[in-house]
């Protein structure tokens, strides 16, 4: 015999109410109300679970999150991977199947359920429904405070038996604290019948009533299905489920005799109590059990299912006694899993043979038996045996005694040494079940008294998660925002590829009718060089930086000048780090006096705002000046060529192009299409160049002007990879492109941008340091490959000398490499070892396909006197 | 020639959130010391606005200001110029700079609290309050008025922010 399902009774399950699911292939009756475990054990299926490691038969062992055994999959109505039958409501054509340990994602991504996340705010947050948890969550409640509560069953327990609830509270059923975390951060789990939640919870105070686990006791096989803790049973009776028809009790508590009282009073038999507690205790209904005292069980016998027990008693007294049902209880200990995480301590507590909490953070506490009221008779964990090969401690991870034994014997100490040589306590219980009684067995086998250490630490979450649920709605096109501009229908509408460049979606190239990307970026860098082009630059950082120091505040952030960039023109200008490395670069435009308008990499717009707000907010808090960014107001179009102007001329402005009035670097505010625009000379193609600025909302209108005007004139959407190979032709460097955070500006070849004689900036220290100063640093220089096809990647080693056998001494590395069109040729920039003073030599990149040789060039190869700017 | 509104495509997806976007809403950032922000009527209390005629001043900083619509944004500058002549101050048009959006409907704020940290119970927020958070991973501006909640968005995030409400409007 096995469980079976009670005559009449069960307030958790409705019997007006069956319904039928699917275990393992088989259809299995149940009613409304039933966990998958309690459905198991009323049908009496026998073994319905294995362990992972030794394959051993196994059975239901608790009704709770503890769960070390009962494991299944969930393949309908939704997916779900791994989850304890103890935490999960049967529904109607369920499909479940036992799962040893270890769950498993589908590749054809399944129906999960429906998920979403919720923030809450409360004054307090009570952790279990139980007498000790229901009563404060009221008070406060009805003192008008904002409270929740967090039950992991489908019932307020209240300690009565029955659902409760009070007023003014907040509960969250079938719900698990996951995590605590600093200042009252808790995240919790809700398993609701429509949808899983994950609940953010921020509260003031935060109570623990998490009640205890009852202990197991480690005897030889007492993993045996039908093995089960004893209070497990009396949750069963709940479900009209009785465990066993035949059932011994082996207990280091009186308390077990009140559960024995209730199988009896249920219909089940209870031959014999095994009680090692010491005290006296009332049957009750139980009244024809028989007490052996000071007995112990020392073995038990069955194929799929229980069918007997050994006991051993004083003197060495030996019974075996037939069974269908044994239940265990070595006492209770508190549930301290939330509170061990967030760093509360544990001391041992003689009185009640148990670790309970001390020394937590203010705004939590931990009440009840969490809190150590666990009624617990005597220090009690296994039974002392000559072999310990079978005492499983660790069911999950079919770990024995004998296996704790032979690590401590290799010398291990600690619980946690312990738990990560023999993984007890890491599987999906967290070790619920095992905790205890791996630390009282590594006390007892180094000689040392119960509590000399306590368990190993629990952490977050508490119970298997899905990774969906903690994804919630950031998944797939949410899962990380796409940031696109005022133009981006235009790209889409054209057939752009696109770059990601951070979170910004870039026009990466405009493929025409399915021509390659290597052609595409030769086309439109060969429109740039001999008509004109355009670029979406909306994505560039841009802040004003406004006040009466403004000036004398760029100074310092820029290694050049800007205090005496006049206004109505603009500066190019580099930024370090404290340690002298190049950090960002962009322009500056003076608008006024006392109004700088500054760009910044697209993906340095927020550090430099940071970095710019930090300085005058830690530094120099007697400066006069506001720095806000302005990113996001203005949309930028980039008009390069030698026809820009005549672009910029037929779009329709008012503002006079001629080069005399409008000279190179400097910038007029006017209308462009009938729109109010900023018009600005710079250029990173070397080209005559335009940059347009519209309020955003005007972004697409303008662009779409642009490129009408433009047409007549051979007008070509360029994309970032175009910009790149341009750029680098000129030998304009990108931040974090060419750099890595560990370049100078003479690095670069760029001293002339850094101004010595004004006053301080930052970075300006660390020039003068002895290691930037070396002659053999790492400088900028151009490659050009012998072959003029070979295009070397970017990242490849350079050595100055090719002797074929390894290792090779490293010189430097390519930054970028691009097939130039202007060029006709491949072309790079790349760091080299002293490499100012290397133009014309010949370098060597060794690579698998083959040696690459190169010749050291300027970084400028193309148009170096700069003639091309003005058209 | 017409300006184009960021989230002019997405008015039926706001419908179904009970919200709509207001555009082109003129904003200025005033930045400024906070007792001459008080002479102006700004507020100084953390996270409060405060709203003159239909001109609203929501706190940023202790030295920060948005002035929100309505009228055009030029001409809100130059009366702001007036006032701060001669005193350290910025002031800078960033009306396209974030896109405003108007949360109508009773539950908007449980809509709001499935990806919005900050506590939107009435116990901590309501009417005259604005506060800057986070909707999932974008940056928001938070102004209650008149029943309502006004997001302020930055634009290249618009569609992911009305994607997000949708998301947790069904999830």
């Amino acid at each position: 015999m096995t469980g079976r399902r009670t005559v009449s009774g069960g307030p958790a399950i409705d019997r007006a109410l069956p319904i039928s699911f699917t275990f393992d292939g088989e259809e299995v009756a149940a009613f409304v109300g039933d966990t998958i475990a309690s459905a198991i054990l009323a049908n009496g299926i026998e073994a319905p679970f294995r362990s992972p490691v030794l394959g051993r038969p196994r059975g239901v062992f608790s009704a709770g999150v503890e769960e070390p055994n009962a494991f299944v999959e969930i393949s309908e109505p939704w997916f779900e991977p791994i989850v304890a039958a103890t935490m999960v409501d049967v529904v109607e054509g369920m499909v479940v199947g036992s799962r040893p340990g270890v769950g498993r994602l589908r590749g054809d991504a399944p129906r999960g359920r429906r998920v979403e996340h919720r923030n809450a705010h409360v004054e307090l947050l009570v952790v279990g429904s139980g007498h000790d948890g229901f009563y404060p969550a009221r008070d406060a409640a009805a003192r008008g405070e904002r409270v929740m509560l967090v039950e992991q069953h489908r019932t307020i327990e209240r300690g009565a038996g029955g659902d409760f609830r009070a007023e003014g509270v907040t509960y969250l059923t079938r719900a698990t604290a996951l995590g605590l975390y600093d200042d009252g951060y808790v995240t919790v789990f809700e398993h609701a019948d429509e949808l899983d939640r994950l609940w953010h919870i921020r509260a003031d105070r935060v109570i623990l009533a998490t009640g205890a686990f009852e202990r197991s006791i480690a005897f030889a096989d007492n993993d045996r299905p039908g093995v089960m803790l004893s209070y497990a049973s009396s949750r069963y009776l709940e479900h009209g489920v009785l465990v066993g028809s035949r059932t011994v009790v082996f207990t280091a508590r009186g308390g077990a005799y009140a559960t024995a009282s209730n199988l009896v009073a249920n219909g089940g038999e209870v031959p014999a109590i095994a009680d090692v507690s010491g005290t006296e205790s009332d049957l009750g209904d139980a009244k024809d059990a028989e007490v052996l005292r000071g007995w112990v069980a020392s073995g038990t016998e069955g194929d799929r299912w229980l069918e007997a027990v050994h006991l051993e008693g004083p003197g060495g007294a030996r019974r075996t006694i037939e069974c269908d049902s044994l239940l265990v209880s070595g006492g209770w200990d508190p549930n301290l899993a939330l509170w061990r995480a967030i760093g509360g301590g544990l001391r041992f507590d003689d009185e009640v043979h148990a670790f309970v909490p001390t020394d937590g953070p203010p705004w939590l506490s931990v009440v009840g038996s969490a809190a150590g009221e666990v009624p617990n008779d005597a220090p009690y964990w296994f039974v002392p045996s000559e072999d310990y090969s079978r005492h499983f401690v660790d069911f999950q991870r079919d770990q024995t005694i004998a296996d704790i034994a032979d690590t401590v014997d290799a010398g291990l100490r600690s619980v946690e040494h312990v738990k990560r040589a023999t993984y007890i306590g890491t599987a999906i219980d967290q070790g619920r079940t095992s905790g205890v009684i791996t630390a009282e067995v590594v006390n007892a086998l180094l000689g040392e008294s119960p509590g000399w250490q306590g368990p190993s630490n629990a952490r977050p979450p508490a119970v298997p998660v899905p990774f969906a649920t903690l994804a919630g709605p950031f998944r797939g096109d949410l899962f990380d925002p796409v940031r696109t501009t005022p133009m981006h229908p235009w790209h889409i509408e054209r057939g752009a590829a696109f770059e990601n460049v951070g979170q910004w979606k870039r026009p990466w190239f405009f493929p025409r009718d399915g021509e390659p990307m290597e052609r595409a970026v030769e086309r439109e860098c060969l429109a740039v060089r001999t008509a004109v082009g355009s670029m979406d630059a909306s994505t560039l950082g841009k802040i004003e930086v406004v006040g009466a120091d403004a000036p004398a505040f760029l100074d310092r952030m820029y290694t050049n000048r800007m205090s005496n960039l006049a206004v109505g023109s603009i500066r190019y200008g580099l930024m370090l780090g404290l340690d002298g490395m190049v950090l960002d670069d962009g322009v500056a435009m003076r608008l006024a006096d006392d109004r700088y308008l500054v760009t910044t990499t697209t993906g340095g717009a927020a550090t430099v705002l940071d970095r710019f707000e930090e300085w005058l907010q830690t530094e120099w808090p007697d400066l006069r000046v506001y720095c806000t960014s302005v990113t996001e107001q203005w949309a930028v179009v980039a008009i390069n060529g030698p026809r820009a102007r005549e672009v910029v001329s037929a779009t329709g402005t008012d503002v006079d192009l001629s080069r005399e009035a409008f000279p190179f670097m400097t910038f007029h505010d006017g209308n462009v299409a009938g729109v109010p625009a900023r018009l600005a000379r710079v250029s990173f193609s070397g080209e005559l160049a335009y940059e347009l600025h519209v309020p955003a909302w005007h972004g697409l209108e303008i662009w779409e002007a642009v490129m009408a005007a433009g047409t007549p004139f051979g007008i070509e959407p360029y994309g970032t990879e175009a910009m790149h190979v341009l750029r680098a032709e000129k030998g304009y460097v990108i931040v974090g492109q060419d750099t890595d955070g560990s370049v100078t500006p003479h690095d670069l070849g760029m001293d002339w941008i850094v101004n010595l004689s004004k006053g301080d900036f930052v970075g300006r220290r660390s020039l003068r340091r002895s290691d930037v100063v070396r002659p053999d640093r790492k400088q900028l220089i151009g490659l050009f490959p012998e072959d003029t096809h070979a295009l070397l990647p970017e990242g490849a080693q350079l050595v100055l000398e090719d002797t074929g056998r390894m290792p090779m001494p490293l010189a430097g590395h390519v930054t970028s490499s691009y097939r130039s069109p202007a060029l006709g040729r491949t072309f790079a920039l790349a760091m080299l070892a002293g490499g100012h003073e290397l133009h014309g030599r010949t370098v060597y990149a060794p690579l698998p396909e083959g040696t690459v040789t190169c010749t050291v060039t300027s970084p400028v190869p193309y148009d170096p006197d700069g003639a091309r700017r003005d058209g | 020639m017409t300006a184009r509104s960021p989230l002019a495509e997405r008015s039926s997806d706001l419908e179904l959130v009970d919200a709509r976007e207001l555009a082109f809403v003129a904003q200025i950032d005033v930045r400024v010391g906070p007792a001459t922000a008080a002479s102006l009527g700004f507020p100084t209390v953390p996270n409060s606005a405060t709203t003159t005629g239909d001109r609203d001043a929501l706190w940023l900083a202790p030295d920060e200001w948005l002035v929100v619509g309505p009228g055009a944004a030029g001409a809100i500058v130059d009366e702001l110029a007036r006032s701060l002549d001669g005193l350290h101050h910025s002031i800078v048009d960033v009306s396209a700079n974030r896109v405003a959006l108007e949360l109508g409907g009773p539950s908007r704020h449980d809509l709001l609290a499935s990806a919005c940290p900050i506590d939107l119970h009435p116990r901590s927020w309501g009417g005259g309050r604005c506060a800057q958070s986070m909707f999932g991973a974008a940056q928001v501006l938070l102004h209650e008025r008149d029943g309502m909640t006004r997001l302020f968005v930055r634009p290249s995030f618009a569609d992911y922010v009305v994607d997000l409400l949708l998301a947790a409007a069904r999830p």
